[in-house]
């Protein structure tokens, strides 16, 4: 327990730094004293004190609570599931939010900072309900990913169906969208975030024990008095509000929640207690600079960061296959 | 010895096939029970409705009633269930890397409440439990790469964690070899708490239990001791083989033996299966 509580506090304060650090990063050009004079409030460079407050803090800290979402959403997920491969995008979620995004861009194109996010998560929720649905009717688990393979392609196609008739200009945001981007995000976004992500990992300490005994099976778990269908419906819930929650605002970032908790599993432990903080931590971490990454890499443009995650994240399972296969 | 458990008319039916017919019996505090027969007896359904599984007491296909300690077990909750029984199961494999520290945690769940973080207590039972099944010196070790025998003892100690009232054992000698067997039924038998188990090794379980349940087509055929039970009469009638009694020389356990008579039906289909 005291090598994982020093590991928690070395990344606890990985964040922190990486978070401070990431503020520095950024096209308008801001020396370290300016930097610093701005953040204690005694900024003398007007737009300098707009850059940092308006632009990069609110940046930084929707990418910290969405790493952490994203990262906690997938190890949830796997836990409850028993696949180390169950990610939110396998349940449909993404695709469900790229449905909602794509009818709001086709049909409401004047208002969409506030339709968009709304119709994202409307359809995040859809299509975990079509998913939650299949599997309630099937009653069984490794039929429940499949499940939600098999909606996130049907909602997929109709995603494509729609843009392939639809107005380009509309269909072209669509596609940006998808691809992910922290660019447009506002602290307002940071708050609700922050607020489902509070409510999720409170939830998930409150249960840690019950999702643990699912590791040994449904029936160990049954015998140890968890009531199984309401646990996995309740942690699905929790997944599919944060996934969407982040989706909504931040667009496609995949692999996130797929490749984080597999890390902290080799580093801390694989109970839930251990994967959900250790996740979180190096879920912010991640996303920070791969934030970074996204916005300083090109002279004048950005990178979308959903590109990134997802390059990084085939690589780096590239390298779990091929290691794994070293070992066996 | 005071009654802890009382099974009276226990009847399952699933469409028109009849999974337990009017079970009867009772488990007084501290008895070694086994249970017996052949496949597809409903030994593993006897399980089930005695600890309550899925709350399938409540199903309208299944009729009579369970009572632990003098209340019908339809009234506990399931974590109520949880402090008084512990199941071991036939199969407990995982695909993530638990050590056997982790399993032991799980047999704390039904005494914790939510938030709740494990004490000195909760450590020093969880070696307390390892050391009786002696396994004291593994509980940093990876529970997926234990043998299984040592893996049937986790679940044990386990299940001494989780509760000390009934221990409840699905087949625990499967897929473990001889030396692995008598340890594990050992173990069980040396516990001093009450336990319910189905076996299907006849020696195996009049070596180790007190009290033996027949069961075939879902019918409690005979209840008592080894001795009582295994007769050649009952077994040659329940298995449709014909089977020997006597006294093993060096246990003194009552032992049967079956055995397979050549007709010319009976023999082609032994040698068809010997060839394979």
């Amino acid at each position: 327990m005291n090598k994982v509580t020093t590991i928690f506090l070395v990344l606890i304060a990985l964040v922190i730094l990486s978070a401070m650090a990431a503020v520095t990063f950024g096209p308008a050009d801001i020396d370290s004293a300016e930097l610093i004079s701005c953040l204690v409030g005694s900024c003398q460079n007007q737009i300098a004190n707009i850059v940092i407050w308006q632009v990069r803090i609110p940046r930084v800290l929707v990418a910290l609570v969405a790493g952490m979402g994203l990262a906690i959403a997938g190890a949830i997920l796997q836990n409850t599931t028993r696949n180390p491969l169950a990610d939110p995008y396998l349940f449909g979620i993404v695709s469900g939010a790229g449905l909602g995004a794509t009818i709001a861009n086709i049909s409401l194109a004047d208002n969409l900072t506030v339709a968009l996010p709304l119709a994202a998560f409307l359809g995040a929720l859809f299509s975990v309900i079509i998913v939650v649905f299949i599997a309630k009717v099937l009653q069984r688990m490794e039929q429940l990913l499949l499940a939600g393979v098999a909606v996130s392609f049907m909602l997929g196609s109709i995603t494509q169906f729609i843009l392939y008739f639809g107005e380009p200009f509309a269909t072209n945001r669509v596609i940006f969208w998808l691809m992910g981007s922290l660019a447009r995000v506002e602290m307002a976004n940071f708050y609700v975030i922050a607020s489902v992500l509070i409510v999720a990992i409170v939830t998930v300490i409150a249960v840690h024990r019950q999702i643990d005994a699912l590791l040994l099976g449904d029936e160990s778990a049954a015998s140890l008095g968890v009531d199984v269908d309401k646990l996995r419906l309740l942690m699905l819930g929790i997944c599919a509000a944060l996934t969407a929650t982040i989706v909504a605002y931040c667009g496609g970032i995949g692999f996130v929640g797929l490749m984080i908790p597999h890390i902290v599993r080799q580093l801390i432990g694989v109970t839930t207690l251990k994967l959900i903080i250790g996740s979180a931590l190096i879920g912010a971490i991640f996303l920070i600079w791969v934030d970074v990454i996204a916005r300083s890499s090109l002279p004048h443009a950005e990178i979308p960061i959903g590109i990134i995650t997802s390059a990084l994240g085939s690589i780096f399972f590239l390298f779990i296959m091929y290691r794994s296969r070293a070992i066996t | 010895m005071s009654t802890l458990l009382n099974i009276s008319q226990l009847s399952w039916q699933v469409q028109n096939k009849a999974i337990l017919q009017n079970i009867n019996f009772n488990v007084r505090k501290g008895e070694v029970i086994g249970i017996i027969g052949p496949n597809g007896a409903g030994k593993t359904s006897l399980l089930r409705c005695i600890t309550n599984q899925n709350n399938i007491l409540a199903s309208t296909n299944v009729t009579g009633s369970v009572q632990l300690k003098n209340r019908a077990i339809t009234q506990y909750s399931a974590k109520e269930v949880a402090q008084h029984f512990a199941l071991v199961m036939q199969k407990n494999d995982t695909i993530f890397a638990l050590s056997v520290q982790d399993v032991m945690k799980m047999g704390l769940l039904p005494h914790k409440t939510l938030f709740s973080l494990d004490s000195d207590h909760d450590k020093a039972q969880i070696n307390l439990a390892l050391k009786k099944v002696g396994l004291e010196q593994a509980l940093h070790h990876s529970f997926n790469q234990l043998s299984g025998g040592e893996q049937q003892r986790v679940l044990i100690a386990r299940a001494l964690v989780q509760a000390s009232q009934v221990l409840i054992l699905d087949e625990p000698t499967n897929h473990l070899d001889v030396f692995y067997q008598h340890q594990v039924l050992q173990l069980v038998n040396k516990l001093n708490i009450t336990v319910i188990m189905t076996v299907h090794d006849l020696n195996l379980a009049s070596l180790y239990c007190q009290r033996l349940l027949l069961l075939n087509q879902g019918q409690l055929i005979c209840d008592g001791s080894p001795e009582e039970v295994l007769t050649p009469k009952q077994l040659s009638q329940v298995f449709g083989l014909p089977c020997q009694q006597s006294v093993d020389a060096m246990t003194g356990a009552t032992q049967v033996s079956f055995y397979l008579p050549e007709t010319d039906e009976h023999h082609s289909r032994f040698s068809e299966s010997v060839d394979e």
